[in-house]
């Protein structure tokens, strides 16, 4: 756990002023066809200070985490902000909200990169014997973890610790025109290495699952270009809520002329569609992927209700930001590393299940996709978003058909949303990725099965 | 230890203690003061101090790697005890090894002395310009630093390489309005190593804010069709740079899944095609003058005449695969300007489009890819007619090397590239 060194400055500090001392670690092991190519540990850690003078923000940070240095930090945050303040001070405030203290439970489990190489070794023994066919494997083992303890001098001290860990396996198989086909699945989620996965064997079913859907892959045909009835698996629905929805709901976005500008307490989408950005805990009590108790700007977290019964009713806020749109900040303003300044981020954006089966959504498409898998996203402020698509089939007369090579859909989300017409009644979370905003930042999203009508890019 | 060389020094030998065969380490200091806008108002400035490290040992050719931040003795000691315990646990490869002996280097890039109140002056000027220039636009975000950093790398062999840069940044995003009328948002990002320009003038700024103001009124074209597509130059260079990983690099030559992987020294683009990396070149700012692997760049041919001169391959990557190493990172890249004028371009085409943005889904490994369109104008007649929205395109980055119909005269940079526009033949393109 992070000593505290930052508690004694707390009554020094005049203007609203957040000290974070903070720990990224890392692990990387990367197998490429048995060759390790990847064999890697790093921390990165220090301390930083922000300070609100006149509407304006001055920030600091260093490596070295002693007594010295953060009085430096904090000197030179101040006067930063009070040079930006001196030549563009807007004389704004920011809200005042409660004050206390939120202690987050769990202790640092790493493990020697022994581990973390053995355990790749066997995933990949066990592809090596059993898929001799394929053109290539490559075996990742990817784990970070987030260590923040935070004060200030008006709202919620903390600490948190978040860890994730993923194992990756990626294929490539020869297709049926003699070019390269790849897919991949990622395995894990929050926690240690050693709580998220036992042993190497407990893959071998998804490994498994992993090649007979690259080996319909291999022998898919191109999507049909076009407007065109189509289900997404959960799979897709959590990068559906981030890139669609949740990066134009972002305040400063919002605040800088997104679509979501003109749109708040208005109809965006079928009256089927709740959207959250969950805090910490689902509506079943269970916890979601990656929770956030406090944000770095020292707010408690809360969920941001987005979209309720297909209405905009919200934004997602920093403190700043609130104080304009006259809500009460819910705790979205995150920092990546010691050396960034919190910005307006997701935490675990998801769009709640409905009632229906996905068999029975997949039967009433007459013609029409069912896709499976996706890979990178993005938004863009009119709301026009795409994300890529790894796998999916096609789906005639209500039947699934033949699996499709790579593909891309896109849209613009205010539209396609007032398009869904059935939602499944199961979701599914997913936890891997980074979003990237100025900075990278680990992000939760979920949701169920979709049923809707949506741009789709053949060849 | 206050010197990189000294922590350098001090971290080799604790690798070496710690039962290292060979061992190298990299060493960064680097302070930045960063400006921020967002939503068109000053709102952050953000001053960092990084120190970093980064040390790889092998051991009875196993290779263990451990990068912190904190560069006091017991944090070294500690970090090579880690690296070693990688390393052993890590799989034997007579691949791995560390760069040979080359006499001591001291490289010196850019500006050392920032002018702190000359930065803000150019952003404050860059608002009023854009505010006037442009009214409907609205600079989302806009950050702008000076970063002053030192880099040294240094092996068990001897070898010795500093860099000692500092340059200016300047990143703008930003999208137009007109009541509830929303254009697509645009960036752009360059480096420069001085502030005797307005940053509007700057590569390609100023025509981005003139097309985003355009990007009010949208069309989605009604038919698919096959055509004529031209890709400006930061579009073109984010293809190249696609190729690059899916074709050329370490990982896809190592395991064989490039499509390009027998095809050094053959032809694989139009003959018109020129691709060049090159970090030694006074139009490059804070480039590169060692790699990761301790080797002093030059400057390279990647595509020459449309024929494949070079993969991007480490030291690791050469001994693997028995290719030659490539002679630095491939980062700056250059393409040769054409001799047709981008208008005359354009007055080719009956029917096509330019690009100027391109937000996809990640390309397959066989080069096909599909994505929208952004930022981007219908050509007809030989003219540019409407701005799109909703349009895709759709093609094969392999095809399109070779459809190459025309290269421009002329060519932008960014401070890191050096691209054209560059048109090509048998893309796809389709509306909703």
């Amino acid at each position: 756990m992070i000593k505290d060194l930052l508690s004694p400055y707390k009554n020094f500090l005049s203007d609203h002023t957040e000290l974070r001392a903070q720990v990224n670690a890392s692990r990387a092991v990367a197998l490429i066809g048995g060759n390790l190519v990847n064999n890697l540990r790093t921390e990165q850690s220090g301390v930083s200070a922000r300070v609100y003078k006149n509407g304006v923000y001055g920030f600091a940070s260093g490596t070295e985490y002693s007594e010295d240095s953060i009085k430096n930090i904090i000197k030179a945050a101040g006067e930063n902000a009070i040079f930006l303040a001196s030549r563009a001070g807007t004389g704004k405030s920011l809200p005042v909200i409660s004050s206390g203290e939120k202690v987050m439970n769990g202790e640092i489990r790493d493990c020697e990169q022994k581990l973390y190489i053995d355990f790749a070794k066997e995933v990949d023994k066990y592809i090596e014997k059993k898929y001799p066919k394929l053109v290539s494997r490559k075996v990742i083992v990817r784990c970070d973890s987030m260590e923040k303890l935070l004060r200030v001098n008006d709202g919620y001290d903390s600490y948190s610790l978040v860890p994730r860990s993923y194992v990756i396996v990626i294929f490539t198989a020869e297709a049926n025109d003699g070019t390269n086909v790849e897919l991949y699945k990622v395995f894990g989620g929050y926690g240690f290495f050693a709580d998220v996965f036992s042993t190497p064997d407990k893959l071998f079913a998804g490994v498994d699952e992993l090649y007979e859907n690259i080996i319909k892959k291999a022998e898919g045909v191109y999507a049909e270009a076009g407007y065109r009835d189509v289900v997404m698996h959960p799979n897709l629905a959590g990068i559906l809520a981030h890139e669609a929805v949740g990066h134009t709901v972002e305040a400063d976005m919002v605040l800088s002329g997104s679509v979501a500008a003109h749109n708040l307490n208005k109809q965006i989408a079928s009256p089927l569609v709740t959207m959250i950005d969950f805090a910490h805990t689902q509506p079943n009590g269970s916890p979601v992927p990656l929770p956030v108790f406090v944000d770095d700007e020292g707010t408690p977290a809360e969920d941001a209700i987005l979209i309720k019964d297909g209405v905009l009713t919200g934004y997602m806020n920093n403190r700043e930001s609130a104080e304009h749109f006259g809500v009460k900040p819910q705790g979205n303003a995150r920092a990546y590393a010691f050396s960034d300044e919190p910005l307006i981020r997701m935490r675990n954006t998801a769009i709640l299940p409905g009632t229906s089966s996905i068999e029975d959504m997949i039967a009433s498409i007459d013609d029409g996709y069912f896709l499976t898998e996706t890979n990178n996203g993005q938004a863009d402020t009119t709301g026009e978003f795409m994300f890529g698509v790894g796998m999916g089939y096609e789906i005639k007369k209500g039947k699934l058909g033949r699996a499709i090579r790579d593909t891309t859909i896109s849209g613009v989300a205010f539209d396609m949303l007032k398009t869904v017409d059935m939602l499944s009644n199961d979701m599914v979370w997913t936890s891997s990725g980074m979003c990237g905003k100025k900075q990278p930042m680990p992000v939760g999203m979920g949701g169920p099965a979709i049923k809707c009508k949506i741009t789709i890019g053949g060849r | 230890m206050k010197n990189n060389y000294e922590i350098a020094q001090y971290a080799i030998e604790a690798l070496k203690k710690a039962g290292a065969d060979h061992a190298q380490c990299i060493v960064y200091k680097g302070k930045s003061d960063e400006l921020n806008v967002d939503g068109g108002k000053f709102s952050l400035m953000r001053s960092t101090f990084d120190t970093s490290i980064s040390m790889k040992a092998i051991k009875d050719s196993k290779k263990g790697v451990v990068a912190i931040n904190q560069v006091d003795k017991a944090a070294i000691d500690k970090a090579a005890a880690d690296c070693i315990a990688a390393a052993e646990s890590s799989v034997a490869d007579e691949a791995e090894q560390i760069a040979p002996f080359t006499e001591k280097a001291e490289y010196k890039t850019g500006i050392f002395k920032p002018d702190r109140d000359k930065l803000f002056d150019r952003i404050e000027e860059f608002l009023e310009q854009t505010a006037q220039e442009f009214p409907r636009v609205m600079l989302e975000q806009l950050t702008s630093s000076f970063k002053h950093s030192n880099e040294l790398y240094m092996n068990s062999n001897g070898t010795a390489i500093s860099h000692e840069c500092g340059s200016y940044s300047f990143y703008t995003m930003f999208s137009a309005h007109e009541g509830e009328k929303t254009s697509s948002f645009n960036g752009y990002y360059c480096v420069t190593d001085n502030l005797e320009k307005p940053f509007m003038d700057l590569g390609v700024q100023r025509m981005l804010l003139e097309d985003c103001e355009k990007q009010l009124e949208t069309v989605s074209p009604e038919e698919k069709f096959v055509g004529k597509v031209i890709y400006s130059p930061d579009c073109f260079c984010d293809l190249l740079n696609t190729a690059i990983r899916n074709f050329i690099s370490t990982s896809v030559l190592i395991d064989g899944t490039s499509p390009w992987k027998d095809s050094l020294n053959t032809k694989v683009a139009c003959e018109t095609l020129n691709v060049r990396s090159v970090p030694i070149d006074e139009r490059a700012v804070a480039a590169e003058r060692f790699t990761n692997d301790g080797y002093p760049v030059e400057n390279m041919d990647i595509i020459k005449d449309g024929v494949l001169k070079t993969f991007i391959l480490s030291q690791y990557g050469a001994n693997k695969t028995g290719f030659p190493r490539s002679l630095n990172s491939g980062r700056n890249l250059e393409v040769l300007p054409g001799d047709i004028p981008l208008e005359e371009m354009i007055k080719g085409i009956d029917k096509g489009l330019i690009v100027n943005r391109f937000s996809g889904g990640e390309p397959s490994i066989n080069g096909d890819f599909s994505g929208v369109a952004k930022n981007s104008f219908i050509i007809e007649n030989g003219k540019i007619g409407s701005a799109v929205s909703e349009t895709m395109i759709s093609g094969n980055i392999i095809d399109m090397l070779n459809n190459i119909v025309a290269i421009s005269k002329e060519q932008v940079t960014d401070g890191t590239t050096f691209m054209p526009w560059v048109e090509f033949d048998g893309v796809t393109v389709s509306g909703k």
